[in-house]
């Protein structure tokens, strides 16, 4: 109550408690029922065994949102599960908007609204803050207020029973108070609307995100934390990236990257001037750049002119551009001009040490004053020091201007503005689709998985996973069961020799290690022999093994080998896998992954550059390039199967081999549900 | 007095003697004939002979379970040797009783076949003292099973004994096929009968939940109303989290075995088909894994057995039809009657 009153809340408030008159002042009442009029918000404050009384209550009296900070629900197990799933189906009952509970409460600066226990109101600001935290975020706001950094809103999320964080997310981006999105959160519960509504969200305006339990460890305290599976880092990952989601790893990125958003444009491209009063730190800036993938800009020769004109002789004109230990602050302004009107510069970094006698203060005003009138490129500065740059650093945060203790972090934010700015033009280009399957392919997929789970396995055989595959469309080396010596000759005959043999268990993974596999046979005795031959051999390696048979395969001459491969994460849905295939994939690592969920033609692309077999795939040394088309159509495919085949939870397709023209699958693997 | 028929079925350990009896026996019931069931040598040490509760319970037999099994065998039963004579009558005194107003006894093999040879109590024994009409059962696993089979039907003709024939029991759907094509003909080949050739079905006498719970002297913490869920296999909780999901999904109605602190382990497993979720070392989980299985409606059982010693414990529970098992009875009377030659040895108990 002190609160709500101290924040400032222009609205009425009506206090309810069953024993007091009155509440600081405020006459209270004995229930909801008896407040005389409409209620908007109700803030829930009881011991968690009467909250179900007074959500129906709240209910019956038609208040829209429910604001439940009281604890003992999801988070307690047992009855505390029940009581939740009670709680949020008054809320549908009475189509309350519900937040928490288990939470610390809501804020809004704008409106003003201090419905939380944060001991005071933060500045407000262009940023809105999410956290699954509430402890933590009431900390940050009290940090905040020593910062300057200020909030348009603060939602404590607690157990996201009723609104998570994409509704929070979603209704930020249409807020005009709002310019940032920061969010700390410990898992993210549905996935797939958290990508699709990022998408959107972040064409508009930078969502950053702070996401706990990267590490093995972490996952695993974040997972008994909030009760719910981690879903795994590469998914998340993924997800950050195809929705456009800045992803810091500490609290302090998190308001490095807060800070530049909220108060600079944004960059046309990634060419950053380093303008400085130092060597060292110039060069350090400059390293960074590189390592953040900005380009260290090449001054055109119009500005060198300028600067060499404007410049002492012992200034460095090139960038980094080095206006010396003692310069005054004309030298700075002038340079900052100079570099400003510079077409090829997009973006600019003002460094300073502060060397004897150097009018920090007054730099800092020039600074801003350029800034102020210029406001076209996004600036950043980098004051070092401590006592000597204590005043210019709160003159440069008063007027707009993100100031950071080093040149690292400073280059950082630069960085995320150029990354951002390249979102925001990558999607105004509709991107192309990957193509919808025929339906029969479903079909056809599901009615082998049926057979498999009647069966009662879970890993598809080699032919089976094939003609599931082929069904999508995905090029496969011919592949069929044999359940005879016989049968085997019969369809090598039918593939045209010479083939290769394998041995059908789901339970063998390494076949050739067991005498399980012979290839170019090529001659219908060498089938036979090789059939009987297998059997045995596998029986004597694994007594226990079921074997369904032999596959016979079309031998293919030899191509790049690649993987691509599916597992399915419980957060985000199916993750494609794509890099260098073989024997050696686990030793080399060179893969990358995507989300399937909404992935277009061009992410495709994007993610076969990614890899180091890219390099390979265009021809590297004297071999010819390999067919990209195709193999960017065969993901396409991979990923369109695995959405249509919600049973489907893990595939691998080790090698696929690519050809100047097509590709061809040749060990196909799929797991099912 | 019309004659008591006599059908008698033997077969190597875990063959499934006992479900074959059932099937049998009830079908013979429903044909209207007086059924009674008699096991000459019982596995039964401080237990009743389970096999004998079952079917004791099935034919409503009112002869209690120590007349119908007269002597338990032993590893080490030769401490109460004495001459053969002895036990011999003591055995046929039994069938006396137990064949009394009956019109067909099925009589249930021992363990195995040489079990008790000894006192002349082994299944040539007892096929000379009554003559019954011999069944043999097979589990195959592979083509040596057909040398077991080929081995009880000369065997048993050497000694005169009426071999109806032999079932193939449990055979893997890997094999069926050459099963009905190649191990027929070997069989028939050499003059033998096979009577049946029946598909493996992994569903029959599961265990349940319950069971899982009462070896491991478990708490019952959230699921409860699951626990009659069969288990199919175990999985052991001791791997990375990204791992985990690998294994998890690859094994359906799985019962995952993991210490108590293993939040993400019980998460994950949550998230696969899991038929239980059983935590050791006595560590009671977070209150938010016990949310999550119960919105499953997965069993949590809490024990304070370390994991390996729960594993070891598991090993415990066999794989019996239970009395009151009627899934499984109905699976066994299908299996009887679309893979076996039924009516065949329903005709040739007649005559």
């Amino acid at each position: 109550m002190r609160n709500l009153l101290g924040g400032g809340y222009r609205g009425r408030i009506y206090p309810v408690n069953l024993r007091a008159e009155s509440i600081l002042g405020l006459p209270a009442y004995r229930s909801v029922k008896e407040v005389p009029h409409d209620v908007d918000l109700a803030v829930v404050a009881v011991p968690a065994a009467s909250v179900l009384e007074v959500a129906r209550q709240c209910g019956r009296k038609g208040v829209k949102f429910l604001v439940v900070i009281s604890a003992g629900f999801r988070e307690i197990g047992g009855e505390g599960s029940r009581r939740e799933k009670e709680l949020v189906s008054i809320c549908r009952e009475f189509n309350m908007g519900l937040v928490g509970p288990n939470c610390l409460g809501i804020i809004d600066t704008h409106t003003p609204l201090n419905a939380t226990f944060a001991p005071q109101m933060p500045q407000d600001g262009k940023i809105a803050f999410f956290s699954q935290s509430g402890a933590l975020g009431v900390a940050i706001l009290d940090w905040s207020l020593t910062t300057g950094i200020g909030f348009s809103r603060f939602v404590s999320l607690g157990n996201k029973a009723g609104l998570d964080e994409v509704d929070f997310i979603q209704d930020a981006a249409q807020d005009p108070y709002t310019e940032v999105i920061l969010c700390y959160l410990e898992g993210i519960a549905d996935g797939r609307r958290f990508l699709e509504v990022a998408r959107e969200v972040t064409r508009q305006k930078p969502v950053i995100v702070i996401k706990a339990g990267a590490s093995e460890a972490g996952a695993r305290a974040a997972s008994s934390h909030t009760g719910s599976l981690a879903g795994s880092e590469v998914a998340y990952t993924a997800a950050f990236r195809q929705g456009g989601i800045f992803r810091a790893y500490s609290t302090e990125e998190l308001f490095d990257l807060a800070l530049a958003f909220s108060t600079q444009p944004l960059p046309r491209a990634n060419r950053v001037a380093v303008l400085t009063n130092a060597g060292g730190p110039g060069i350090l800036a400059t390293d960074a750049a590189e390592r953040q993938g900005l380009a260290v800009a090449r001054l055109s020769k119009e500005t060198v002119e300028e600067l060499r004109k404007n410049l002492p002789p012992e200034a460095s004109l090139y960038n980094p551009v080095d206006v010396l230990g003692d310069a005054p602050p004309e030298r700075y302004a002038v340079a900052l001009e100079k570099l400003g009107n510079d077409p090829h510069i997009d973006s600019l970094l003002a460094l300073l040490t502060p060397q004897a006698g150097i009018p920090a203060t007054q730099i800092a005003h020039l600074v801003a004053d350029y800034h102020q009138e210029k406001r076209g490129k996004p600036l950043v500065a980098a004051f070092m020091g401590g006592e000597a740059v204590r005043e210019a650093v709160s003159v440069l945060k008063n007027r707009g201007i993100p100031c950071y203790p080093t040149p690292e972090r400073a280059v950082a934010a630069l960085a995320a503005l150029a990354r951002y700015a390249m979102v925001r033009q990558k999607s105004a280009v509709k991107a192309r689709e990957c193509p919808t399957p025929n339906p029969a392919a479903r079909d056809k997929a599901e009615e082998i998985f049926q057979q498999v789970r009647q069966d009662r396995r879970a890993v598809l055989l080699g032919s089976e996973a094939v003609a599931v595959a082929e069904a999508f469309g995905i090029p496969c080396a011919r592949t069929r069961l044999a359940r005879s010596p016989e049968e085997a000759v019969a369809i090598a005959r039918e593939i045209g020799f010479p083939v290769a043999l394998k041995i059908a268990s789901p339970h063998i993974v390494h076949k050739t290690d067991i005498g399980g596999v012979r290839l170019g046979l090529s001659s219908a005795e060498e089938v036979r022999r090789a059939y009987v031959e297998i059997v045995e051999s596998v029986q004597r390696f694994f007594s226990q093994a079921d074997i369904y048979g032999v596959e016979v395969q079309q031998m293919m001459p030899p191509g790049t080998e690649l993987i691509i491969g599916i597992t399915r994460d419980t957060q985000f849905g199916p993750l494609l896998m794509f890099g260098l295939g073989g024997v050696y994939v686990d030793l080399l690592k060179d893969v990358a992954f995507r989300l399937t969920y909404g992935l277009s033609r061009d992410d495709v692309l994007e993610m076969i550059r990614e890899t180091k077999a890219y390099t390979l795939l265009r021809g590297y040394r004297g071999q010819p390039p390999r067919d990209m088309e195709s193999l960017a159509e065969v993901l396409c495919r991979v990923a369109r199967l695995a959405e249509e085949l919600p049973g489907l939870v893990e595939m691998d397709i080790n090698p696929v081999l690519a050809y100047e023209q097509g590709l061809a699958a040749l060990d196909v693997k799929m797991t099912i549900a | 007095v019309a004659k008591v028929r006599n059908v008698y079925v033997i077969g190597p350990s875990g063959s499934g003697k006992t479900a074959l009896c059932a099937a049998l026996a009830l079908e013979l019931k429903e044909a209207g004939y007086k059924v009674a069931y008699f096991k000459p040598v019982g596995a039964g040490g401080d237990t009743p002979d389970e096999d004998a509760v079952l079917l004791r319970e099935l034919l409503g037999m009112e002869l209690p379970v120590e007349k119908i099994v007269p002597f338990n065998s032993s590893a080490f039963y030769l401490w109460r040797y004495e001459p053969p004579g002895t036990f011999v009558d003591r055995v046929k005194e039994a069938y006396e009783a137990v064949a009394e107003g009956a019109d067909v006894v099925v009589i249930g093999g021992a363990p195995s076949p040489y079990h008790l040879a000894s006192l002349g109590l082994d299944a040539i024994g007892i096929a000379q003292l009554f003559k019954p009409l011999v069944l043999t059962v097979h589990r195959v696993f592979n083509d040596l099973s057909i040398d077991v089979a080929i081995f009880y039907q000369e065997y048993l003709r050497t000694h005169q004994v009426a071999v109806q024939g032999a079932i193939l029991n449990h055979v893997p759907r890997t094999l069926l096929d050459k099963a009905r094509d190649v191990y027929r003909r070997v069989l028939e080949d050499r003059g033998y009968r096979v009577l049946g050739i029946i598909p493996q079905r992994p569903e029959i006498a599961l265990p349940t939940v319950r069971e899982f719970a009462e070896v491991l002297d478990a708490e019952v913490l959230a699921g409860e109303e699951s626990v009659n869920r069969v288990v199919e296999d175990i999985v052991v909780g001791a791997m990375t989290l990204e791992s985990a999901m690998r294994y998890f999904r690859r094994v359906p109605n799985k019962a995952v075995i993991t210490g108590g602190d293993r939040a993400d382990l019980a998460l994950a497993a949550l998230e696969t088909n899991t038929s239980a979720l059983v935590l050791t070392g006595g560590l009671y989980p977070e209150g938010r894994v016990l949310s999550q299985a119960e919105e499953k409606g997965v069993p949590v059982l809490l024990t304070n057995y370390d994991t390996y010693a729960a594993v070891e414990q598991l090993r415990l529970i066999t794989r019996k039809i239970r009395p009151g098992d009627q899934r499984s009875l109905q699976l066994v009377r299908e299996n009887f009657r679309e893979y076996c030659a039924y009516r065949d040895i329903l005709e040739a108990i007649k005559d």
